[in-house]
């Protein structure tokens, strides 16, 4: 039995391997090829390791373009995440709290929110009368709209495992409504609240589509808009694409390395309960 | 100075009416006891006295003040919960005085009174650490700490000890009454534990079905239970009751006897029966008969009664302690 | 002190200190804890970011809109939808692409996910490493994919051709395109099946594989009477995501094909972006309200009928 197991496991990690490691390792020696020797898309080993001088050319590339677009996805991550939470916790909180028919409705807006693909066009019109197409402000509200339905179903989740008792005690106590909320609740929600931090960051983070119909143009870029131009601009250089591929892999990486527990937590929060 | 007075206090949930109309007055400084079986309205009735509940109609008086529809806060009482409710974020200090934080009163005023009640309480020792490190006797009285440093008039306690373990229980019974001789406010103790009620109260409100069955002292109610309800709830084992054509030869609705007012006899009494049972609990002894014409009968007597299964015995219940409910 | 009604407790004549403070009584009724100006914050963002274009989307879709007009003319984007084959193609695609993901994902989830927590060698890092391709940016993915499934340099054919098979042009053939992404889309998202399997394994009990291995079952009866019947719920929102992610899946084509060659992998979302970028926002708005009401029909229907299942279990 041990011995099976022990032969399945490394047959798997075989497999794991070819399938899923290859490619990224295919990404990461192009990386560090010439421009003519990456053209050649082989899986082989650099002739000559320009690893080093490949990073420092599209960092520079564009005017230094990919760091703008780090700066720029950063704030948007930072924005959208910080709005998404405290206004994403309140409702969760109400929803489970306060049984009442309005609750079905608000929480039919939830569901919605999560299954419903945005109307692009519409949203753009609407972002153009209100000042905000094209602006890093009305990224981050966008962002935050499409993420408020996840946020509040886990934070709602969570809310459940909170006795009530703390609400009285608090309220006996002689807190106010947004008392209890900010003094006894808010705090009490650190693990979720990291959990919807980290899930919600890789995916604005990742966010491709949204960006590029809402922030087209070069002053505004983000991550993954730089990654996908580059496309044309690297079509001789795949040495300098394959870069680029590479440093867009690496923050969700770190993430995933350090916050795995809170990953799987959020990414699975539906799986029990259905 | 905190007399509770309740007018005919009524609570729907729905088309569900689990209080129906209680009339009651708790005097300043009394330690009253709601008691009765789970669903009988006594915990809906101590968070409508808190504020936590809305009545459906009625009239809360708390120190001579309408507070009716007074927030909770604003009523002069604190509250301890069955599980503590102990803000886990929090250290002991800051759960002490996280309603005087609230009222935003002078760092130094708070400091203060969260060391006197710590002092009363003997958790100066606590004071930094977070309620997940207590134990639950500590936790227990860290909700008392939290209630006290409010300085009600009125102390409300929501099944406080059932957390406990049995010895921890009857320590804190008496930690209780001595807190509640220190402090002379008024206290409104729920359980559904007889004992609690019986060793603690100075006065026993007996509920059922949402309405009050009886009112007294534990004695009072001891000796002269107003119904079958309160007679089977009080007493420890339970009385013994009978209803139907026994009670009927009797002449009541409902007969009953308390296992201590029976008299065991191996020659002569009024029924007679045969062992089924003994308990020893050694100060005492518990006997089960089944007595024909009668049905089960359980009678007290002491430790060391040579009594074993199987034996014939007579039981007499003893002079002016029978109970006729219902007589014609 | 019997009274009639508690609004005149403090008048009670029994009670002398108190019917003199009783006046001050407070009249209002009290406000509930949980107020609903809570939702305020989240539902101002959401009723302008979401709701408001997605409400509008139902007038704009009526109407033929460019940079310089709009003109409602009723149904007429829709007819067009339906009638021009390039958007239709778009439509059955989407259909198409979001069954074959959905189902392979959900299939090889929880196959690979009962490896995983079959106890055997380097489990923790196996679940690490099919996990990690969702983290990892769909663009970046595709762009990588793109690469690998060049027709004549593409790593993959080189190794096929290294044991004698002639590669197809993954990407290159109209017949076989939408398929090489959806491959592409099943490697990406197959980690987060298997994760949320393997939650959903983790919560049956040890005890129900016992009784059936004391009741005499097969592995293999174990998998199908005890395994697949408990992970229902698992099932469900495997499903249930999956086909809301097929349906309305944009990056990875875009990045991949760009809908290419020709129309031939076309789905609704890359529809849309392209009559936007041709300036026919009518159609392109269109093309959207299509899209979430197939994705209503699909999943609402669905997501009740599994809620009835678990319900009558």
């Amino acid at each position: 039995m041990k011995r099976r197991q022990y032969l399945i496991g490394a047959l798997s990690l075989a497999v794991a391997f070819v399938v899923f490691v290859i490619p990224f390792i295919f990404v990461f020696l192009n990386a560090a090829k010439t421009a003519a020797e990456s053209a050649t898309l082989d899986f082989s080993w650099p002739r000559e390791w320009r690893f080093w001088q490949n990073l420092v050319e599209v960092v520079q590339a564009r005017d230094y373009m990919l760091l703008l677009a780090y700066f720029n996805s950063t704030v948007i991550t930072v924005g959208a995440i910080a709005l998404m939470v405290v206004s994403g916790a309140m409702v969760g909180y109400l929803l489970q709290r306060r049984r009442t028919p309005w609750n079905r409705i608000i929480y039919g807006f939830v569901l919605a929110g999560l299954i419903i693909p945005p109307a692009v066009v519409p949203t753009i019109w609407l972002l153009q009368q209100i000042g905000l197409f094209k602006s890093i402000t009305g990224m981050i509200f966008i962002q935050c709209a499409y993420g408020l339905g996840f946020t509040v179903l886990l934070y709602r989740a969570f809310i459940a495992t909170i006795p009530r008792d703390l609400d009285e005690a608090a309220i006996i106590d002689g807190a106010k409504p947004w008392q209890v909320f900010f003094k006894v609740i808010l705090p009490l929600l650190k693990p979720v609240t990291v959990t919807v931090i980290v899930v919600q960051s890789i995916t604005i983070f990742n966010d491709f589509t949204h960006p590029l119909y809402y922030l087209p143009g070069a002053e505004n870029v983000t991550v993954q808009l730089t990654l996908y131009n580059f496309q044309s601009q690297f079509v001789s250089q795949m040495n300098l694409l394959f870069m680029n591929i590479l440093l867009v892999t690496v923050p969700p990486l770190i993430v995933f390395v350090f916050f795995n527990r809170q990953i799987v937590a959020g990414m699975t929060s539906g799986a029990v309960k259905g | 100075m905190a007399r509770v007075v309740l007018n005919d206090i009524r609570k729907s949930f729905g088309a569900v009416e689990v209080i129906k109309g209680i009339d009651l007055t708790i005097e300043d400084g009394e330690f009253c006891v709601f008691v009765g079986p789970s669903g009988c309205g006594k915990s809906t009735l101590l968070r409508i006295i808190s504020g936590l509940e809305e009545q459906t109609s009625g009239g809360i008086e708390i120190g001579g003040r309408d507070v009716s529809l007074a927030e909770p806060a604003e009523r002069g009482i604190a509250m301890v919960f069955q599980s503590y409710a102990l803000y886990p974020h929090l250290t002991v200090r800051e759960n002490i005085g996280f309603g005087l934080s609230l009222a935003r009163r002078p760092k130094a005023e708070i400091a203060a009174a969260v060391k006197k009640v710590a002092e009363t309480l003997q958790l100066t020792p606590l004071l930094d650490r977070k309620p997940k490190a207590l134990s639950g006797g500590q936790r227990q009285r860290v909700a008392i700490g939290r209630a006290i440093v409010r300085d009600p008039g009125v102390f409300l306690f929501d099944e406080p000890l059932s957390n406990l373990d049995a010895a921890l229980r009857a320590q804190m019974r008496i930690e209780l009454t001595e807190l509640h001789a220190k402090l002379g406010a008024t206290m409104i103790y729920v359980t559904h534990d007889q004992v609690e009620a019986m060793t603690m109260a100075d006065k026993i409100v007996v509920l059922n079905g949402g309405r009050i069955e009886q009112v007294g002292t534990p004695m009072e109610l001891y000796e002269h239970p107003a119904t079958p309800f309160v007679a089977g709830f009080i007493g420890s084992p339970t009385m013994n009751l009978y209803e139907g054509k026994v009670a009927r030869q009797m002449g009541c609705d409902t007969y009953g006897i308390r296992p201590e007012h029976l008299t065991l006899s191996s020659d002569e009494g009024r029924w007679q029966g045969r062992v089924r049972h003994v308990e020893r609990l050694g100060a005492d002894s518990i006997v089960h008969l089944d007595v024909p014409d009668l049905g089960p009968l359980v009678a007290r007597t002491t430790g060391d009664a040579r009594i074993a299964p199987g034996e014939a015995l007579w039981a007499r219940p003893q002079e002016g302690r029978e109970f006729r409910y219902g007589a014609v | 002190m019997n009274l009639p009604t508690g609004r005149q407790a403090g008048s009670a004549p029994s009670h002398g200190r108190g019917s003199t403070a009783a006046t001050q009584a407070p009249a209002k009724r009290r406000g509930s804890p949980y107020p609903y100006w809570f939702v305020l914050p989240a539902g101002a963002i959401f009723g302008i970011f979401f709701l408001a274009p997605t409400l509008a989307s139902f007038y704009f879709a009526l109407t033929a809109w460019d940079l310089f007009s709009i003109r409602f003319i009723g149904f007429d984007n829709f007819v067009q939808f339906f009638r021009e084959p390039f958007l239709m193609q778009g439509l059955v695609n989407t259909l198409l692409f979001a069954s074959i993901t959905s189902a392979a994902k959900t299939v090889l989830g929880l196959l690979i996910a009962v490896l995983l927590t079959s106890g055997i060698f380097a489990q923790g890092l196996l679940r690490s490493i099919v996990f990690f391709p969702v983290l990892v940016s769909t663009i970046g993915i595709g762009l990588m994919f793109a690469e690998l499934m060049h027709p004549t340099e593409g790593a993959i054919n080189l190794a096929l051709a290294a044991i004698g098979i002639d590669g197809p042009g993954w990407l290159t053939n109209p017949s076989l395109a939408l398929f090489s992404v959806a491959m592409v889309d099943i490697w990406r998202g197959v980690g987060l099946a298997t994760l949320i399997y393997i939650a959903g394994l983790s919560t049956i009990a040890q005890d129900y594989y016992e009784a059936a291995r004391i009741d005499g079952a097969t592995r293999w009866q174990q998998f199908w009477r005890v395994t697949v019947p408990l992970v229902r719920p698992a099932t469900t929102t495997v499903v249930i995501l999956s086909l809301i992610g097929g349906l309305r899946l944009f990056d990875l084509i875009w990045a991949m094909t760009r809908g290419g060659p020709g129309f031939s992998s076309d789905v609704l979302a890359s529809v849309i972006y392209k009559q936007y970028q041709a300036g026919f926002y009518g159609l392109s708005t269109a093309g959207n309200v299509i899209l979430f009401l197939l994705i209503g029909l699909i999943i609402l229907p669905l997501a009740w009928w599994f809620n009835r299942k678990e319900v009558e279990q």
